[in-house]
């Protein structure tokens, strides 16, 4: 095994709280198992606490009316119970710790607030999305000439998210400074959230049309099939698709 | 030794008040600035800027994206060098990360591949490239070298100079049960460009102390004064705190009494 691979089971035991309670790992012996169980307990709670504190900025801004900020429950015994499950950045782990957040934020004082439990329906959503494995380095960067012959797919964990309130609206002012609580108007929207291979995770609004793109492309069927079901122009779904592509909504499987 | 600059890290949330701060000579700059920062442009025109970005971990190489990345942060900030860590920190398959600096195994292998990565980095990059040094909790049986051994054989054979971070030396000295002073010997001080130094605080999870937003102890602040002395070619010292629950007091007064102790 080479050093690099050893590393790997190191990051990887660090990371992988079942992982740390296998054979697999216990019998390599590489390390005290106190101190790494120490550490990586350590390294969750940063791990989250860096997350909540980002994705879940809004209810943090809020904090003064609700009464509760949301990275507090990286002290409470809830999160203690995860340590023996949380895979750090896995998808499951990053939806246990954000609900967490959510049941405290919303336990908390709501009357100024009507859109609390979209908003942080929203932080969690972003938090889920931003989670799984990425992309550190480039390759060769193949998907570009992959377009031609190959049928789009919607990306795992891509959300499409439709709220009451108009909440794009009332995100940055609820960062500013304020004495009332900053409100959105009352309109319909339906929000895409995606993440790039690299882990960047956007936020768009989007209309029936591209919704319907995605709810199509399942990666069985052509652009030619999806313009036609999703009512676009062929150049039309052209520059939504690599729109989609971009923001890592969609990416490209090949076809048969 | 020339006259050493003193600041610390950019911490948005106290825009308003380091635009306006004096007795803070640079700022370190951990993450872009936000496009809906309003003090940024009074931060940029006002301080010394140093590029202490995460850039990539430097067991592979820095692929086109991260060096292009570097290149444009660092024309930003007109930065006097740019700075990574001795750190190995997610997985070569990107399956796993600790999202946290994490030391390498200090063998002959990752010796190579960082001395190989660091030098093609330095290659593209229009500053120095310096180094930070990244503690351990725990020991590794894999790892072979001691830690100061691998780091002067990395910087015999780069041009990279040393990112000295004394509370990292203070921890892992701390957690063998060694006198600081007596692990830091070691280490390739006449490398030196910049130092850290930050507050530490007991946590819970080690059951021991680790780094915090805090000020520096006094114990800190005479390590440094005896670390500055041993580094001749020092030229900056940071206050190492970046959090959003660091107050503009703490950082003023640990700049202030950084500059104290040296």
């Amino acid at each position: 095994m080479s050093d690099r691979a050893i590393q790997d089971t190191l990051i990887r035991a660090l990371a992988d709280a079942p992982f740390r309670s296998t054979p697999a790992w216990r019998d390599q012996g590489l390390a005290d198992p106190v101190r790494v169980e120490r550490f990586a307990r350590f390294l969750a709670r940063h791990f989250y606490y860096e997350r909540l504190v980002h994705f879940f900025k809004y209810s943090r801004a809020l904090s003064r009316i609700t009464g509760r900020t949301p990275e507090a429950v990286l002290t409470d015994p809830g999160f203690d119970s995860l340590f023996g499950v949380l895979v750090l950045g896995s998808r499951a782990s990053a939806v246990s710790v954000a609900r967490l957040s959510v049941d405290h934020v919303r336990g908390g004082t709501r009357a100024p607030i009507p859109y609390l439990d979209e908003l942080t329906t929203y932080e969690e959503a972003m938090m889920v999305v931003e989670s799984g494995a990425r992309v550190w380095s480039d390759g060769d960067d193949t998907q570009a000439i992959q377009h031609q012959w190959s049928v789009p797919i919607r990306a795992e964990g891509t959300m499409l998210l439709d709220f009451t309130y108009d909440l794009p609206s009332v995100l940055p002012l609820l960062l500013k400074p304020w004495t009332e609580v900053p409100q959105p108007p009352r309109e319909p929207t339906r929000l895409l959230i995606a993440r790039s291979p690299h882990g960047r995770v956007s936020v768009a609004r989007t209309s029936t049309a591209v919704a319907t793109l995605l709810e199509l492309a399942d990666g069985r069927k052509s652009l030619d099939d999806l313009a036609r079901e999703a009512g676009l122009r062929p150049a039309e779904l052209q520059a939504t698709v690599e729109g989609l592509v971009d923001i890592g909504a969609v990416r490209f499987a090949h076809g048969s | 030794m020339a006259q050493l600059m003193v600041g610390a890290f950019y911490n948005p949330h106290l825009g308003p008040q380091l635009a306006v701060a004096s007795g803070i000579d640079h700022l370190a700059m951990a993450d872009p600035p936000r496009g809906d920062d309003p003090w940024w442009p009074r931060i940029r025109e006002r301080y010394t800027l140093l590029l202490h970005d995460y850039l990539g971990q430097l067991s592979e190489p820095l692929d086109e994206r991260s060096i292009a990345r570097a290149r444009s942060l660092a024309e930003l900030y007109r930065t006097p060098w740019v700075a990574e860590h001795f750190q190995c920190l997610h997985t070569e398959d990107g399956t796993y990360s600790l999202n946290y600096v994490f030391p390498p195994l200090y063998t002959e292998e990752f010796l190579a591949r960082f001395i190989a990565n660091a030098n093609a980095l330095q290659a593209r990059l229009d500053q120095p490239l310096v180094m930070e040094n990244i503690p351990g909790f725990f020991d590794v049986k894999a790892s072979r070298i001691p830690e100061a051994v691998w780091l002067r054989r990395f910087f015999d054979r780069t041009n990279a100079g040393f990112l000295l971070d004394l509370p990292h030396i203070w921890l892992e000295a701390h957690y063998h049960g060694v006198d600081p002073q007596t692990f830091l010997a070691d280490f390739p001080l006449d490398r030196v460009v910049e130092l850290h130094v930050a507050g530490v605080e007991p946590d819970r999870d080690l059951e021991g102390p680790w780094i915090a937003p805090n000020e520096p102890s006094a114990a800190m602040l005479d390590f440094l004064g005896y670390a500055v002395s041993r580094c001749p070619g020092a030229k900056a010292v940071t206050f190492d705190a970046f959090s959003p629950t660091l107050t503009v007091d703490v950082l003023v007064r640990s700049v202030e009494r950084i500059r104290a102790a040296l």
